[in-house]
Formats: C-alpha cells, structure tokens, sequence
C-alpha cells in the first residue's frame, strides 16, 4: 500500500547549512498492517510523513500510496489518505459535524451520502451529547474523537498518523489505541510516528527505527531482538542509536 | 482546478470568520460605532467650544478709546462689553477679556487703531474679526458722512463692486465632499476590516496547526488561495458597506453647531443615485480583491497571528498615503494617475461623486486594479504553494 523509496529531504538551515531530515528512506506498508517509525524528537519522523501526505515535496525519491505517486499524483494520493497529528488541528470555532461536513465536502461526499457518513462517524465514535458544540468547548478526550471521526470521514485505506497520542493521558490514549486496531482490522495501511517505546511495541506489527533522518533498521520485534540482542524495545533503541555506551557512561560517573 | 470545492472553503472560511470575535469587531462594531462616536465627539465639541468662545469673545478691553469719538458706543452698540481691567496683560491671560485694543498716532497725523488678540485662542481670534468688523464699519460711516457734509455722493468711492458667485450646484460641492471622505474612509476601513480575516485565515491557521491537516485534502492550493481570498474580499467589503452606511447615518444625525450649519445643508444634499452607488461598488471591486490577496500573502509569510499583526499594520498605515494625495484639491485622474492603486480608486470615487468622471479613466482604472488583483493573487497562490514559508519553523 504504501511504498518510499530513497525519500530524501533537505533543508537549508540559516544556522546549520543544509540538513537531511530524510536521507534515502525506505520502507513499505502492506495491507492491514501497522508500521511504526520509531525515533528521538528531531530524527525525522514528521518530515517523512509530511512527504506522504503530499504536503511537503520530496527533495529526492519518491513514494508510491495505492499505487498512485506522491509527486507526480499527489491528488490521487490525498484522496486515499487520512492525515492526523497529536496537535489534532481542529477548527476550535467550528462544531463536530461542522468539521466532519467540510471535510466530508473536500473529500468529494456531498448530499444525502455525506449526511449519513457524518451521522455514522457521530454514531461509532460517540459523540451524540456534543456533535453541535463548538471544539472550543470540549475536552482533550472529545476532541480527540472528533480528529478521529474527521480522518476516517472518506474512509481512506491508508492512515498517516504522526504522534497521534502525544500528550495525551492514558484513557484518552486508549481510544486513539482502540482506533488504530480497529483500523488495522478493516484492512487500513497504518503509518504512524512515534518517541513512545510502549506504544510502538504495543501496535506495531513492524517498525523502522529513524536516526538524523537515517533508516536504522526495520522489522518486527522478534528481527530487532535478534539484530540486537536485546529484549526490551527501549533498549533496542538506545543500542541502535549508539547512545547506549554513552549513556552508562554518564550515569556511571554520576554514582 | 476543481472549483466545485471552493464555495465549500469559502463557506468554511466565512463560518469561521463570523464566530471570531476580534474580526466581527474590526469588521462589523469599528465601522458601526466608532463612525457615529467619531462624528458625536466631534459635533458636540464643536458647538460647545463654539458656544463657549461666542460666550467670551464679547468681553473686550479699550486703553485710550477717549481718542476716538463714538468708537466706545460702537463697540457697545455692536455687542461688545466693555471691561476695564487695570492690568491688560494679566486679564488677557486670565480669559477676562478675550482681545483688546488701542488707539496710536501713526504717520501723518492719522490714527491706527490696534486690535490686540491671542490667535490661539479660539474666542480672541473670534473678538479680534467682530471688532475689524465693527471698525470697518466704523470707518466707513465716518467717510460716508464726512463726504456727505461736502456735498459728494458715497459712489464716488466706489466706482465698482465685487461679488463673487458659485456656479457649482450644491449637489456637485456635495459630491465633493462625499467623494472625498468616502473614498478615503472606505479604502482605509477596507484594509483594517479585512486584516484580521486575512491573518486569522492563514497565521491562524498555521498557529492552531489546522493548515497541515487542510493541505493533505484533495483541496488543491489554487482552490484554497482562492476561497480564503473570497472569503477575506467579502469582509473588506462588508466593512466598506457598513462604513458607508454608517458615515452617511451619523452625518444625519449629528450636529455641528450653528456656523456649519450650512455647510451641512450643503453637504446634506447627498448624490448617491443608483447609478452612481453602482460604479462606486464595481470601482472598489478589484481593490477588495487586490487588498484580500495581498494582505493574504503578506500574512501568510508569519508564523503566528502576533507576527503577521506586525507585518500588516504598517501596510495599513502605508495606505494612508496615496490616500492623502488624493484628498489634496486640484488633482485629476489623468490615464497615468490612473495606474497608482489605491489614489486612482479614491479619485474614482470622487469624481464619480461629483458626477464628471471621464469612461476613459474608469477604464483605465478598472484595468490597473485588476491586473493588481491578479498579480496579488498569483503572489498569494505562490506564496501558498512555497513549503520553506508554510512550515517554517
């Protein structure tokens, strides 16, 4: 469903000079299947996704979304996206179905169809009580449900999800948890980005580990334990990004 | 282009405009109430500062009118009082008298009779004009009856007179006025009324992160330019409708004491038939959208709602200017003034007011703001497709 190859992003930096924020990534993820890009804050997880979701050009490569190319058909690719971010990016004015409408609209439903996919997505996500209150008004938890209802409103096959549960407390956590299995189960390719270990050996059934904008490795649990010889997903990571030396190093001295 | 989506994101845009609160205020209250404020404020300070100085500029002070015979009951008969402060200066400072004046020898064995008056002040300056007409007329019975002992008629020293006539109908001097003012309130307004739209639809957007979530949809960035251009354009010119409405009502309504009175008989005469209402709208139809485009463009370079306030004000101000040039009298839509944006509109308006607006300078007009529209527009839809600018960081 989704293919990159050797996606490429550079940056000109007024301080730093150029910046690869992606340099030749690659990876693919099939039907059903959720994939995570696992990496410290700044690695490029953002930058990769935002290049799948067609609103950032790659600098060189490319990636292909249900067959349709990013750069030479990124309408066609648009269309079979869902995009979400932890920062939820709702209109705070606007109401649930106000929102679910527009997006509705933009994703060519319109008339009868569009009322009832809106009525279905108030159904599934249980948002009956505030479908006509203002986001403004509603707490982390229904917001984030309305975020969840406004991806799935064309239902795309291919989810694009960068750090949806940020910040995010645990129940609330859960229900974007719960959406992604569900998800995963009507047959969606899920790309997500993460820093949170637990989530990411939780939901992932593969994940690629993203350093300075660099593919680390990718695989399933079971292929980084035996590439790492580690158990846990956390230390897995600090052993592939090196820092795991330095890091016992550090604490060593300090005792 | 799928135009079909671009009612939708005008519709979107529009809904979200009206529930922010400090865009209806810019747009709908500033017009609405500072307009009839401005012109209460004004009135009642006019008239009552009017009243004030007709009030104290009666009180004046002679030294040595003895000189002059008859001049004391004149100054009495033409409504002065006559007050007899021992120190001058001081009752001067202390508004007791508001001017006063006093007799001299000058060259030649004549009289000169000087009118002493602090010109800053309202109520002096106002003594000091009463008592030259009083003089005056003074002066003129003293010859009038001086050549009448000799046996000389009065014509004599008056082979001619002069009087000078307005040709221009009232409501021309009306649309004078009204153009004007219009044209300049209204540019100025537009701008100010479409600002916080414009930011809130693109600085906002990025600040609230909606704007990533609305480019990954299969609304194309020509389609999205345009319905946040509309959508800013609808503003600018709901703020212009409103301001006008509004200037004419409290113009109505208002008052500004007696001496412009007439002036607002005048000015009250106000020549907005159908026609000319018409062409004044159509004229301010590419500037809206050369306005919303721009300030788009502009406000979309800034990372936050605070930053692109900062980008934009100036740009407000900025306007003021060729605005002002246009206010100065005398100057003419020539074709080649017709090419500055802003003035030519302003200058349009005026003469369409005034009803001797030439088709050749509309046109020119209309096609230079267009084609600023345009230009403005591909510099929103440019801006709007450059990355580097949408996620800066």
């Amino acid at each position: 469903m989704i293919q990159a190859q050797n996606l490429s992003k550079i940056f000109v930096d007024r301080k730093r000079g150029k910046v690869k924020a992606s340099d030749h990534v690659s990876f693919e993820v099939k039907e059903g299947e959720i994939f995570g890009l696992l990496g410290p804050n700044g690695a490029g997880k953002t930058t990769i996704l935002r290049m799948l979701a067609t609103v950032m050009r790659p600098s060189e490569g490319t990636a292909t979304l249900g067959g349709y190319d990013i750069v030479k058909q990124p309408d066609q690719v648009r269309r079979r996206i869902g995009f979400l971010s932890g920062d939820m990016g709702l209109y705070h004015r606007l109401s649930p179905r106000e929102i679910l409408s527009f997006f509705g609209q933009l994703n060519g439903l319109t008339g009868p169809r569009l009322k009832d996919r809106i009525e279905e997505m108030v159904a599934l996500l249980k948002m009956r009580d505030f479908a006509d209150t203002k986001v403004d008004k509603l707490s982390t938890g229904m917001r984030q449900r309305v975020a969840i209802a406004r991806t799935l409103i064309h239902d795309p096959p291919i989810l694009i999800l960068d750090e949806p549960a940020a910040g995010l407390d645990v129940p609330t956590a859960r229900v974007i948890e719960e959406f992604i299995l569900e998800a995963r189960k009507s047959g969606k390719s899920i790309l997500l980005s993460t820093h949170v270990m637990e989530e990411a050996e939780f939901l992932c059934d593969r994940m690629a580990v993203i350093h300075e904008g660099r593919v680390k490795i990718i695989g399933g649990m079971e292929e980084l334990r035996a590439a790492t010889g580690k158990q846990r997903l956390r230390e897995i990571f600090m052993e592939l990004l090196s820092l795991d030396g330095e890091f016992a190093r550090r604490s060593g001295h300090a005792s | 282009m799928r135009l079909n989506l671009v009612p939708v994101i005008y519709r979107k845009e529009i809904l979200d405009t009206v529930r922010d609160r400090r865009t209806l205020i810019s747009m709908v209250v500033v017009p609405i109430v500072a307009m009839p404020l401005l012109f209460f404020v004004i009135g009642h300070f006019m008239s009552s500062a009017e009243r004030r100085a007709g009030e104290e500029a009666v009180t004046i002070a002679v030294r040595g009118g003895e000189a002059l015979p008859g001049l004391l009951d004149l100054l009495k008969e033409s409504g002065f009082r006559l007050a007899s402060p021992e120190d001058i200066r001081a009752a001067m400072d202390n508004k007791q008298i508001a001017a006063w004046l006093e007799p001299a020898a000058a060259a030649g064995g004549a009289t000169e009779i000087r009118i002493y008056a602090d010109e800053t002040r309202q109520a002096s300056e106002l003594a000091a004009r009463k008592i030259q007409t009083a003089l005056d007329r003074f002066k003129q019975d003293k010859i009038t009856a001086r050549l009448r002992s000799m046996g000389v008629s009065e014509t004599v020293l008056k082979p001619f007179t002069v009087k000078r006539i307005n040709i221009a109908p009232e409501k021309k001097m009306a649309g004078f006025f009204w153009g004007s003012l219009i044209g300049y309130m209204v540019v100025l307004l537009m701008f100010s009324g479409g600002m916080y739209p414009a930011i809130d639809m693109t600085a906002g957007e990025k600040e609230r992160r909606t704007l990533e979530i609305f480019l990954s949809t299969p609304a194309g960035r020509n389609e999205i330019v345009l319905g946040k251009i509309l959508a800013t354009t609808s503003a600018v010119f709901v703020t212009a409708l409103l301001s006008i409405s509004s200037l004419l009502v409290s113009f109505r309504y208002s008052s500004f004491g007696k001496s412009s009175q007439r002036m607002k008989e005048t000015i009250g005469r106000i020549p907005l038939d159908a026609q000319s209402l018409a062409l004044v709208i159509l004229a301010l139809a590419p500037m809206a959208i050369m306005a919303a485009s721009l300030m788009i463009a502009i406000a979309l370079l800034a990372k936050s709602f605070k930053e692109a306030q900062s980008y934009l004000t100036p740009l407000v101000m900025a306007v003021v200017f060729p605005l002002v040039v246009g206010m100065l009298p005398g100057i003419q839509l020539t074709p080649l003034l017709a090419l500055v944006p802003l003035f030519n509109v302003c200058q349009l308006i005026k003469e369409i007011f005034v009803g001797e607006f030439s088709w050749a300078a509309f046109a020119v007009t209309m096609l230079a703001n267009l084609v600023y529209a345009g230009v403005a527009f591909f510099a929103a839809v440019r801006v709007f497709k450059d990355e580097r600018v949408l996620f800066r960081t």
